[in-house]
């Protein structure tokens, strides 16, 4: 069983993460991670897709997450400049302990990006996410975020943004 | 260029040697022509064999504008078949991939063998003996043949051969397919597709393109190392070229530029690739497995929808005339499990809507194609590089990396086909 303080701090990270990712507040989103983090987002909805044997989106190492991080910062990421408007309502919200004692948090999302790079257009993104959160030095950090898109394996328009 | 509606489209007038009109891009009555002559008359990529490796295997796919699906029958060749019910239509197979007996249309249920021969119909009292169940098989795409696996079809019962539209640039999948040092490559990863606010020639020339590296891709030259640095410093140092191959398919060979061997796999630790290259040489000889270890895959387009995009193979699939979709899957070598994992990083660094390479492309191609609505304006410009470009012993134009020799090449033979009757 989760304390509810515990409920309380993953409950409001994820409204932080999501809060950070809608801002493009890149340099505080990167320094939610762990070192060793791992953001996956598949390109399939099926739950057997296995990183190493199907494509993904994205499946960065703590290193491709800084370089994704570096280049919507140089101002020369012309799929995100100017970057997308974006509000998105994180919910549903269940919370498991692992073995290891980090915290699982399952969640569903709904995203409204209004992309401003050639026409303006109105993209709705939805899916589900699993976060897992560890304490290092006190404060949770994410050392894995999944995020299954309904739509992961349609035709895709740009998904440069933080999702 | 306004004409009026009916008049057939001048292609001739619409592309000349050294620059193309705009309403190529953005006229949908030429998009309508580009489907009947190109498409579904001419040779077009469907799927790799690989990704059907049992009887019963299939995968849905366009073919054009038409709904297709290439399967694999219980003899265990490949068929073509398109993808409608012949008694009202309906699409049989809703699935993207999977494994069939057979392919019953959910409407009233009449039922097709994998070769698209009907098997049976429900109520027949309703037909007499003169219903014919042999001539209400699925239609079949009239020609099919592959190259190393590579399937391509044609709706048209009559044409040129595969082995012609081809010609040459067999060498190119040649190229790609010889890094195994099986010689087969396996599509197994699945695709990834991205969408494209663009008219559909904007990839291939896109992809084709060495002119637009280092300023579209800006933030990833600043950010990391990679193989295309060499191509985005001084003009006089670039060493790598762009070919035209004939028949519209066009290459851009970065090799020449490279300092060293799999520079083009992002460079390789020799623990990863000892025992590897030692299969290719037994496989090859020595010299031929170095040259395509050092040259590394192509990168190509095969006219008019396959792009060999060096660890990638891709598929331009047209949607509209303001709308394409760009498909990408790691090319597998067989034989060498250990490179996928990498091959899989590498893929996802440079393809697909969250990468870092074609994110940029297609937010330019979208900015590209809301440019040329400005119809004010006519013509697009072709000409760079037709003042030093220069013919090859095996009679290909060769030049600089960042000449439109090659957007020349595909323009060309586009006119060909659309201007023959």
């Amino acid at each position: 069983m989760l304390s509810d303080p515990e409920r309380q701090a993953v409950t409001h990270f994820l409204h932080m993460e999501a809060r950070l990712a809608d801002e493009a507040r890149y340099a505080e989103w990167l320094a939610l991670w762990t070192d060793d983090g791992v953001y996956w987002v598949p390109a399939t909805t099926d739950p057997g897709a296995d990183p190493e044997k199907h494509l993904s989106h994205i499946y960065d190492n703590r290193g491709r997450i800084e370089t994704r991080v570096k280049m919507l910062q140089s101002g020369f990421r012309y799929s995100q400049e100017p970057a997308s408007l974006m509000r998105r309502l994180v919910s549903n919200i269940e919370i498991d302990r692992a073995e290891n004692g980090e915290l699982v948090a399952h969640s569903n999302f709904i995203l409204a990006e209004l992309s401003v790079q050639a026409k303006h257009e109105m993209h709705w993104w939805v899916g589900r996410m699993t976060h897992r959160l560890r304490r290092v030095d006190g404060a949770l950090k994410m050392c894995a975020k999944k995020v299954v898109l309904v739509n992961a394996a349609e035709p895709l328009p740009n998904l440069t943004f933080l999702l | 260029m306004s004409r009026e509606s009916g008049a057939p489209v001048r292609y001739d007038a619409l592309v000349r040697d050294d620059r193309i009109h705009a309403s190529l891009y953005t006229d949908p009555r030429i998009f309508a022509d580009e489907m009947e002559r190109i498409f579904h008359r001419g040779w077009v990529f469907v799927g790799h064999e690989s990704e059907v490796p049992r009887a019963g295997d299939f995968i849905t796919r366009p073919l054009g504008m038409q709904p297709a699906i290439m399967v694999r029958g219980s003899d265990g060749h490949v068929s073509v078949l398109l993808n409608r019910c012949m008694h009202r239509g309906t699409m049989v197979c809703a699935a993207e991939r999977g494994t069939a007996r057979t392919f019953a249309c959910p409407y009233h249920g009449w039922t097709y063998d994998l070769n698209g021969d009907l098997l049976g119909v429900p109520y027949p009292g309703g037909y007499d003996a003169s219903f014919d169940k042999s001539a209400r098989g699925l239609a079949r795409a009239p020609r099919l043949a592959s190259y190393r696996g590579f399937v391509f079809a044609s709706l048209s019962p009559a044409g040129i051969t595969l082995e012609e539209h081809l010609g040459k640039a067999v060498k190119l999948i040649d190229r790609s397919c010889d890094l195994s040092p099986e010689g087969d490559i396996e599509l197994t990863a699945g695709w990834v597709k991205h969408r494209c606010a663009a008219n559909w020639k904007t990839l291939p020339e896109n992809d084709s393109d060495g002119y637009h590296l280092g300023f579209v891709h800006r933030a990833l030259f600043n950010t990391v190392r990679s193989q295309y640095q060499s191509v985005v410093g001084d003009e006089r140092t670039i060493k790598a070229v762009v070919r035209d191959w004939g028949g519209g398919h066009i290459e851009i060979d970065w090799s020449p530029g490279y300092q060293g061997r799999f520079e083009w796999f992002g460079g390789a630790p020799e623990s990863l690739v000892a025992d590897y290259v030692g299969r290719m040489e037994r496989r090859y000889g020595s010299a031929r497995a170095q040259q395509l270890i050092f040259e590394g895959p192509a990168h190509a387009l095969i006219f008019p929808n396959l792009f060999l995009g060096e660890t990638n193979v891709a598929i331009v699939q047209p949607i509209s005339v303001d709308e394409c979709v760009h498909w990408h899957t790691p090319i597998f070598w067989k034989g060498v499990p250990e490179f996928n994992s990498r091959l899989l990083r590498q893929s996802e660094a440079g393809m697909g809507p969250a990468s870092f390479l074609m994110p940029e492309d297609l937010a330019i191609a979208a900015r590209n194609h809301a440019g040329l609505q400005a119809q004010h304006v006519e013509w697009l410009e072709l000409s760079r590089g037709l003042n030093r470009e220069t013919m090859d012993a095996e009679g290909r134009l060769v030049s600089h990396v960042t000449d439109e020799t090659i957007n020349r090449a595909l323009w060309k033979h586009y006119r060909t086909v659309m201007t023959s009757a």
